[in-house]
């Protein structure tokens, strides 16, 4: 009888029946609970207030790529997965662009209006193919910026290749700061509210078994509709965002780039967790900068992390982490051999 | 005018099935949806180039190698990476994704830009077809695109490997329990996929000039015939890229051509909305649709 | 209670922690005194971008090796810190670019900033940066709305510059058209261009040339950049018996143009800008295809002018330093421009931004691409060297040469009609 060890891993003893009650027995342990969810609000926090001028915008665009990892994180836990962010992100962009410039209305307004038509435009224009399953949605999501892309080049709608510049900005960058963090958390605490709601159930189940749904006597459409809207809505927020933040728009906010970062967030960070997303966004968003030097090889080096992480640690970093932190680890003799299964 | 659309036109068909062949027939036998397809096609395109202007070999010795290359290359990716997330889709599609963006990236950043990266035409000159002057090249292709697919009809309806590779696309299961190995057929229907594509790049790229960014461009054509046609059908893939074809070029000789490259794109939504699963994509309707 | 202080104390040890790191990681270089700086945002990926920066080392170094710049009574060197913009690249987005460029400034602190960015959209968003951190800048993007941007806030505006501009083709090659018309009688023109912004500009206003002119506009073409069949376009010229082809190109599918125009045998001159054709090396990889196509240097120093000696010894400093230029737009007014700024702030006696502007509203100077003098902080372009800074109109011959057709003071041979007409 061979003696092979196996890896065995048991719970901390606080955790009781479910994931979420906890017997807890003293301070230290309310404190290991409570540290590892208060670590990245105030260390977020902090950072975003002490780092140099110049990383204060990193930050800003790190919040604000965090709320699009948070949305396509959303929109794959309900089987939609996108790979063209970019476009949710272009028509909030060109919506609030064009409530500012056209209809001269005021930052306050443009930016809720933008996020508002930019996701029923949004929602319109996926709409097709929302009869498919598997990889149509994925195909159809990469090739629209695209085309729209080029309509706005050959049209010259918008401004064509030259954009609208001189948009609103706002006020100051403390305050835009503090907006994008607090649009961050609102975006992540209540996506997650939302997922864990009844409601939130029909959506996971449109991508774990779309036909309970069905069965249920539910239209699939009609919510995956509802899920495109919430997804992009956050996605044009982040649009009209940017957009004052810059103060101007072009084409490029249809750039593949955007519709990359979101994926490789939710990847690094851990796919269906809405937490990873964040950690991935993150680590992601300075990480880039920090590569800024290596010009054109930072996409390499992108893409790489992307592929690596999707094939050596398909769970993300999250989870992972999460499994270190929460269980505790051995190594025992198991001396019947280990089976197959 | 109207002859000079036929004959450009069938040109233009045939070049967007050629490009689109690669990725339909991985997908047909494997559902691998090879999205480092463009990736591939500027590789075999860069290496053909790199042996005949750097290295000095013979032309078709270097396109002969580089088609080579790319074939390993597809089974390389299928054995290093796909294996591994076989049945995840979108796991599939992101590390395929990846992988193409890593491999245009790397030669953008390794200085493929600019006019020198250009493969010479097989024969100079030109011919009168139906009073169109039309490139030598050109009829190259089209000569070569059509003997690719008798060749292919021909591998996949009358050889034993052929046979194998039906199987696996009807039933993998069933497949697996008569002895076939669908480990290995996938991964030579992604060697398969990509010799076409790099073929395809060593025709059409002489044409041009080779550009990074036309990596992209071909990916999005390539999907854009696929959908239209039904993802996995050679013959969907040839009637969308011939629908395609004579769009495109109806669209620039009579409405404009700055539309040439949304209408294709349009075209597809608007067969998404009709049929969601492409014109001749039948056995997947009831799956796919929901 | 001992366990609440030592959270206490963990978080406060954190905050420590990050702020410390924060201020390590975060630092800004040390300014190290002495050289003036020259920042280069640009998309170095696209070729022109990348020989304008080869143009600015090279007179950096000249400047250099002379002993450096005179700010009042010091000797100062120039340094050169470039960064990558990316922003020629599809699929990145403006943010992105504008950040880079934002980097530069907040890290590298440039006094000042030559050719810029590369895309007509980025320029027009970076001059509100430029103009916030007020640093002079002489840029590059052939965009056609810089002058009404700056005009529209002349004061806020001061420190930016700009070397070329799209209308300028349309006067060189209407010059060249009317050329034409005069010697073989042309009047049928076809307008083929790159769907981009820059060049549809140009070709409305070579558009509107035509029409004043009383030719006949036989068709206006746009391409999408990445195109690769251009058949419809010369289908339709030929049958309608077109006698100039009027391309605007800069992406590289634009060479199969050419290959076509062969192939399917028009009878037709071409006559515009297509970059792929534009270096010496051309000739190389398209051979005698070619021949006859007619084509336009935007910065006359791109090329080597004998009747310009300015031009010819750029040229040759060029070819010597780097090898030979594959370009006609960027390298020789960006040397210009570090000699114009250089010019500058030797005139200022100091590196405030302010003075340094006004004076180089005031240069007059010879340049590789001819008298370099500001008119609404744009390049004068004319048809003299010794005048104005002049764009050249080319035509490739026999033996792969290209000869200078116009403007007259520095052309070195006429048009000829392609084989094709003949």
């Amino acid at each position: 009888m061979s003696t092979e060890r196996r890896k065995e891993r048991i719970d901390r003893p606080i955790k009781a029946v479910t994931d979420d009650i906890f017997c807890l027995s003293s301070i230290r342990e309310i404190a290991y609970l409570v540290i590892p969810r208060m670590l990245p609000v105030v260390g977020l926090l902090l950072l975003a207030f002490l780092v140099p001028p110049y990383w204060r915008k990193v930050m800003v665009i790190t919040f604000v790529m965090g709320m699009m990892a948070l949305s396509w994180d959303f929109m794959a836990s309900c089987g939609l997965t996108s790979l063209g962010q970019a476009l949710f992100f272009a028509l909030g962009a060109y919506s609030a662009g064009a409530a500012n410039h056209y209809l001269g209305l005021p930052i306050y307004l443009s930016i809720p209006l933008g996020t508002l038509i930019g996701a029923v435009i949004s929602t319109a224009c996926i709409y097709p193919t929302l009869g498919l399953r598997g990889i149509y949605f994925s195909v159809v999501t990469l090739i629209i910026p695209l085309m729209l892309m080029r309509v706005v080049e050959t049209t010259g709608i918008f401004g064509g290749t030259e954009g609208i510049t001189g948009l609103s900005p706002f006020p100051g960058i403390i305050v835009t700061i503090a907006l994008s963090m607090i649009a961050l958390w609102i975006t992540f605490f209540g996506l997650r509210r939302l997922i864990d709601s009844d409601y939130g159930h029909i959506f996971v189940a449109l991508k774990d078994n779309d036909r309970a749904v069905e069965a249920s006597g539910l239209s699939i459409r009609w919510f995956k509709v509802q899920a495109i809207f919430i997804g992009s809505g956050i996605c044009c927020f982040c649009g009209a965002f940017m957009t004052h933040y810059y103060m101007s728009i072009g084409m490029s906010a249809f750039a593949v780039d955007l519709s990359i970062f979101p994926i490789a967030a939710s990847v690094v960070g851990g796919m269906g967790t809405l937490v990873g997303p964040l950690l991935g966004a993150i680590i992601l968003g300075p990480l880039s900068e920090a590569l800024r030097a290596f010009g054109s090889f930072r996409v390499v080096i992108y893409a790489a992390l992307l592929g690596t992480f999707i094939v050596m640690l398909p769970e993300g970093l999250f989870p992972y982490l999460a499994r270190k932190y929460q269980q505790i680890e051995r190594w025992v003799e198991a001396p019947g051999g280990i089976s197959e299964d | 005018m109207l002859l000079s659309v036929l004959v450009y036109g069938f040109i233009n068909s045939v070049i967007l099935a050629m490009v689109a062949l690669g990725f339909s027939i991985t997908f047909g036998i494997s559902r691998v949806a090879n999205f480092s397809h463009g990736g591939f096609y500027i590789l075999g395109g860069i290496f053909t180039w790199y042996g005949l202007i750097k290295l000095g070999m013979p032309y078709f010795l270097s396109a002969g190698l580089s088609i080579i290359i790319i074939g390993a290359l597809g089974a390389l990716m299928y054995k290093v990476i796909l294996i591994r997330l076989r049945g995840l889709e979108l796991s599939e599609v992101i590390a395929t994704l990846s992988l193409g963006i890593v491999i245009l990236e790397l030669l953008r950043g390794l200085g493929v830009f600019g006019y020198e990266f250009r493969n010479p035409v097989f024969m100079d000159g030109s011919v009168d077809i139906l009073g169109v002057g039309v490139g030598i090249q050109r009829i190259i292709i089209v000569c070569a695109g059509a003997l690719l697919l008798i060749l292919l009809h021909f591998f996949v309806h009358h050889t034993k490997m052929g046979l194998a590779f039906r199987g696996v696309a009807q039933q993998e299961h069933t497949a697996l329990s008569v002895g076939i190995n669908p480990d290995l057929v996938s991964m030579l229907s992604l060697a398969m996929g990509s010799v076409m594509c790099a073929l395809s790049a060593v025709l059409i790229l002489p044409l041009g000039v080779i550009s990074v960014d036309e990596g992209y461009d071909i990916l999005i054509k390539a999907l854009a015939v696929c959908i239209i046609g039904g993802l996995e059908s050679t013959l969907g893939v040839l009637v969308a890229a011939f629908i395609i074809g004579y769009i495109e070029v109806l669209t620039s000789m009579y409405i404009s051509s700055a539309l040439t490259s949304v209408v294709p794109l349009a075209c597809m939504l608007g067969i998404l909305l009709v049929r969601p699963s492409g014109i001749f994509g039948k056995s997947k309707e009831i799956e796919e649709r929901v | 209670m001992a366990i609440s202080k030592i959270l206490s104390k963990t978080v406060m040890l954190l905050v420590a922690f990050l702020f410390i790191a924060s201020q390590a990681a975060f630092a800004a270089p040390a300014e190290k005194g002495a050289p003036i700086i020259i920042g280069v945002p640009s998309s170095f990926k696209s070729i022109e971008a990348a020989e304008g920066l080869k143009a600015i080392t090279l007179a950096v170094e000249e400047i250099n090796a002379k002993g450096g710049v005179k700010v009042g009574n010091e000797k100062k060197m120039l340094k050169i810190e470039s960064i990558e913009t990316r922003d020629m690249e599809p699929g990145v987005p403006l943010a992105d670019a504008l950040l880079a460029n934002e980097k530069l400034i907040l890290e590298k602190k440039p006094h000042v900033i030559i050719q810029g960015p590369t895309r007509s959209e980025v320029l027009l968003a970076a001059m509100d940066l430029y103009a916030q951190y007020k640093i002079p800048s002489i840029n590059n993007a052939v965009a056609s709305k810089f002058v009404d941007q700056y005009k529209s806030n002349p004061e806020k505006y001061r420190h930016c510059f700009r070397m070329f501009d799209g209308k300028y083709v349309v006067a060189g090659l209407g010059k060249v058209m009317e050329k034409m018309n005069k010697e073989f009688g042309f009047k049928k023109a076809y307008i083929v261009v790159q769907d981009a912004i820059w060049a549809v500009g140009i070709a409305n206003g070579m558009n509107a040339w035509y029409k004043n002119n009383g030719w006949e506009v036989v068709g206006f073409d746009k391409y999408p950049t990445g195109a690769s069949d251009f058949s419809s376009t010369l289908i339709k010229a030929k049958n309608a018996g077109v006698q100039v082809v009027f391309p605007i190109f800069d992406m590289p599918q634009s060479g199969i143009l050419v290959q076509q125009w062969k192939d399917m045998k028009v009878p037709a001159v071409f006559a515009g800008f297509i970059s792929p054709l534009m270096g010496s090396n051309a000739w190389k990889t398209f051979g005698e295809k070619i021949e006859g196509v007619i084509n336009i240097v935007f910065d006359g120093g791109n090329l080597p002018l004998s009747k310009y000696p300015p031009a010819k010894k750029f040229y040759e400093a060029y070819a010597k330093r780097w090898g030979e230029m594959q370009v006609g737009h960027k390298p020789a007014v960006d040397y210009d421009g570090v000699y114009a700024m250089v010019g500058a702030i030797e005139r200022a006696g100091s590196l405030d931004p302010d003075k340094i502007a006004i004076e180089l509203e005031k240069t007059n100077m010879v340049g590789a691409t001819g008298r370099i003098h500001f008119k609404d902080h744009q390049y004068v372009f004319g048809d003299d060297p010794k005048v104005d800074a002049i764009s050249v109109v080319y035509q490739w011959k026999k033996g792969g040469k290209r000869v200078p057709i116009y403007p007259d003071s520095v052309a070195e041979g006429v048009i000829e009609k392609p084989a094709s007409m003949q």
